[in-house]
């Protein structure tokens, strides 16, 4: 697989505010690629610049190795996370216009808004203005829109908000079928549950910098805290016993005649050890390493005073 | 992304093209313009509803030749006025004319209605009254009528603008200089109007939040100057509606009125002008002087140097609209509703404004320092020069309008390129309220 859209050293500042300090990921084709972050972390203006809606003060942006053009624009479906359209248009018409800005001719724009309009069920409301709509009527025309003309990459910010569970879950659909045809996806969220779903690669943004990077499952195993879950049959007493001085148990609850415990290493080689010292002592049932959620990460990065990170990343 | 540009001006066009207050205004500025012309060439032909007058002369026989008009019939009678009250009561005398003895001192006398005549009516019968009084006098001087023609001398000024030497100096009537004025009005009011409406459709792209969606697909310069083009031809647009038909109603209504009033082969049209002379010569009574041919009013309208004057128009029109809605533009930006317009709004048309109300001393005075100034500096230009060169500009002073079209252009250019800097960080900001300063740090962001 190769990079395709690749942002270099991104600086940027609005008057004295230092928005994006040397930003650097790249986004592999066909890959789904989650970018995170708290609110004002700086992720909007780092897809700013990736759209060429706002241009770096330092730094490049490369899409297939080349620098952005007026013509790479057509290759880009962007849906900003706010999103709006023109409220007295009617649907077509206004689907119409922004597919045609990107630059297909009418009978290509018609072609694929009536492919997308079938696909979501929209062909009845296209006459409706779309102050008539309902909110999520108006997310799904967003979404046609940034996909009619069939770009390459597509950029979503925030695609989930405002979506009901129902349509967030049939948007996810969508992208991974996206993805499924070849496409690239950038999108930023807080929902970090479809960040584990979908995304391949991850960057987390903190006041500006690149703090967290790499593929979504490297990213939560470097997070890893050696902590594991057990369930068992047999006695509380017998399973502490075991335990020893290498092991410490974090929380142990009993549902029925199960016994759920946390039981937290001092070494990383636990989990050979710990299956070792149970198993002559209890009945293991399930035994699992405890993986810790992108929401832990992503809570334990942002709250810390001091961003810790990659030394690679960290180059401001 | 020229076809980009041509897709933003055709939505912009269209989109307003398709309001029903598009349409409305469309319709209900001509019928308004229209009615105001008709009503006024109406009342112009109203008093041949004819008049009969009865006219008590206290001082009988002295009045007794007074004539009346073709449509103002006169009936001199010797009776108290108790008595010609009661009779108009029961006859259908139209009015009363009491000439009482003192009239030949005091030279007032009264008209008394049953229905109210037009101003016409009571300026005829005071030219009438006044010309037989003269006349009257003349036999007590021992004068004929042709001594007091000779001795009347009334003077016309026609006033010739010098072309440098060698060259016939070119007539300037105040006539043009009202059609000037009446262009600069529309200037004014097509500016501020749809410079407006840019800034509110700048406003509404930025609270519909669409605006990022757009700039996505286009630059924000082509999306600024896509709506400037498109609103400025909604407003050529309207103006040519207007002016179409506007005519075509007054003459539909002029038509039907004078179907209505004349038969067939009578020439009525010069009536509207011919109120109009009258009223300019009403002070010379006895009616000796003719206005001269040469000054009547369809010469002087003939003299207006209407292929200058209409080209001179377009440009100041579209020139003066294209410089403030620019400046427009980069206010709606910065703003996040049209309640907060008013801090950036007042600034940028007060040139406007001050132009505006200057134009009324440039008339006066067109070729006062302070209008030559005003006629140059772009801001107030397209509605200042208009008024100069309706009165005639010399040809020594030609480069003044040379001068001000090209810094107009100039001005423009400048102005576009700031707002488009201005606008393109602004479009994207929300929740604060940008201070001047802070607009200038944006005319530097990258």
């Amino acid at each position: 697989m190769s990079i395709l859209l690749q942002a270099q050293h991104i600086d940027k500042h609005f008057g004295d505010f230092h928005v994006l300090r040397d930003v650097s990921i790249d986004v592999q084709e066909g890959s789904i690629f989650g970018l995170l972050g708290p609110n004002g972390a700086g992720k909007t203006t780092l897809i700013r610049t990736l759209t060429r809606i706002t241009a770096p003060d330092s730094g490049i942006i490369l899409f297939k190795g080349q620098p952005l053009t007026d013509e790479t624009r057509r290759h880009f479906g962007y849906l900003p996370e706010e999103r709006g359209l023109y409220r007295k248009m009617r649907v077509w018409e206004q689907a119409m216009y922004l597919t045609r800005l990107k630059g297909l001719d009418k009978a290509k724009a018609i072609a694929n808004l009536n492919g997308w309009f079938d696909r979501f069920n929209m062909q009845d409301w296209r006459n409706k203005r779309v102050e008539e709509l309902s909110k999520g009527m108006q997310q799904k025309l967003q979404f046609v829109i940034t996909v009619a003309h069939d770009p390459e990459i597509l950029i979503l910010d925030e695609p989930f908000s405002g979506f009901d569970p129902v349509n967030t879950e049939e948007i996810k659909q969508e992208i991974l079928g996206l993805k499924k045809s070849g496409k690239t996806i950038i999108f930023s969220t807080h929902n970090m549950s479809s960040v584990e779903e979908l995304c391949d690669d991850i960057a987390l943004i903190h006041k500006g910098q690149n703090i967290l990077y790499g593929a979504t499952q490297e990213v939560r195993s470097s997070f890893r805290q050696n902590l594991y879950e057990v369930i068992f049959k047999g006695s509380k007493v017998a399973f502490a016993n075991a335990m020893g001085y290498q092991f410490e148990i974090d929380s142990i609850t009993e549902t029925g005649d199960k016994l759920h415990a946390l039981v937290r290493s001092h070494t990383d080689e636990g989990s050979r050890l710990l299956l070792k010292a149970m198993a002559d002592h209890v009945e293991v049932l399930s035994f699992q390493e405890k993986m810790p959620s992108m929401h832990d990460v992503f809570i334990a990065q942002v709250s810390s005073p001091e961003p810790s990170s990659d030394p690679a990343q960290d180059a401001a | 992304m020229q076809r980009n540009i041509g897709l933003i001006i055709r939505r912009e066009y269209l989109s307003r093209i398709r309001k029903r207050s598009f349409i409305v205004m469309s319709l209900l500025g001509p019928l308004i313009m229209a009615g105001v012309i008709i009503f006024a060439f109406w009342s112009s032909l109203e008093e041949s509803e004819d008049q009969k007058i009865l006219v008590i002369d206290d001082s009988y026989p002295f009045f007794a030749d007074l004539e009346g008009t073709s449509t103002i019939a006169l009936d001199i009678q010797d009776i108290s006025l108790a008595k010609a009250e009661a009779l108009l009561e029961v006859s259908d005398y139209t009015g009363i004319l009491y000439l009482p003895e003192k009239i030949l001192a005091n030279k007032s006398a009264q008209l008394i209605f049953k229905k109210q005549p037009s101003f016409r009516v009571q300026r005829q019968l005071e030219e009438r009254l006044q010309q037989y009084l003269e006349i009257s006098k003349l036999k007590e001087f021992n004068l004929t009528e042709s001594d007091y023609r000779r001795l009347k001398a009334p003077v016309t000024i026609s006033t010739f603008q010098y072309q440098g030497p060698g060259q016939d100096a070119e007539r300037a009537d105040i006539l043009p200089a009202i059609v000037g004025q009446i262009f600069s009005i529309l200037i004014f009011f097509f500016i501020f109007l749809y410079s407006v409406s840019v800034m509110r459709g700048v406003i509404e792209e930025k609270t519909n939040r669409i605006i990022e969606v757009m700039v996505s697909s286009v630059r924000p310069f082509q999306l600024m100057m896509g709506k400037i083009i498109g609103v400025g031809a909604v407003g050529l647009t309207q103006f040519l509606i207007w002016i179409v038909l506007t005519f075509t109603i007054v003459s539909i209504g002029q038509t039907i009125i004078i179907g209505n009033k004349y038969v067939a082969g009578a020439e009525p049209p010069g009536a509207a002008t011919e109120m109009i002379q009258e009223q300019m010569h009403a002070e010379n009574a006895l009616s000796l002087t003719q206005i001269s041919a040469d000054d009547n009013l369809f010469n002087q309208i003939r003299r207006v140097n209407f292929p200058l004057m209409i080209g001179l128009f377009l440009f100041y029109f579209i020139g003066g609209y294209l410089l403030y809605s620019a400046l427009m533009a980069a206010v709606g930006s910065a703003v996040d509703s049209d309640t907060d317009t008013q801090q950036f709004v007042l600034p940028v048309t007060f040139p406007l404004l001050l132009a505006y109300f200057l134009s009324f001393q440039v008339f006066a005075n067109p070729g006062s320092t302070m209008a030559i100034w005003l006629s140059i500096i772009p801001f107030t230009s397209p509605i200042i020069m208009m008024i100069r060169v309706s009165y005639g500009i010399p040809s020594a002073d030609l480069w003044q309008v040379y001068l001000s079209c090209a810094l107009l252009i100039a001005t423009f250019i400048a102005a576009a390129w700031v707002s488009a800097r201005v606008y393109r960080t602004g479009i994207l900001m929300y929740g604060k309220k940008a201070s001047l300063r802070e607009l200038l740090k944006w005319i530097t962001f990258r």
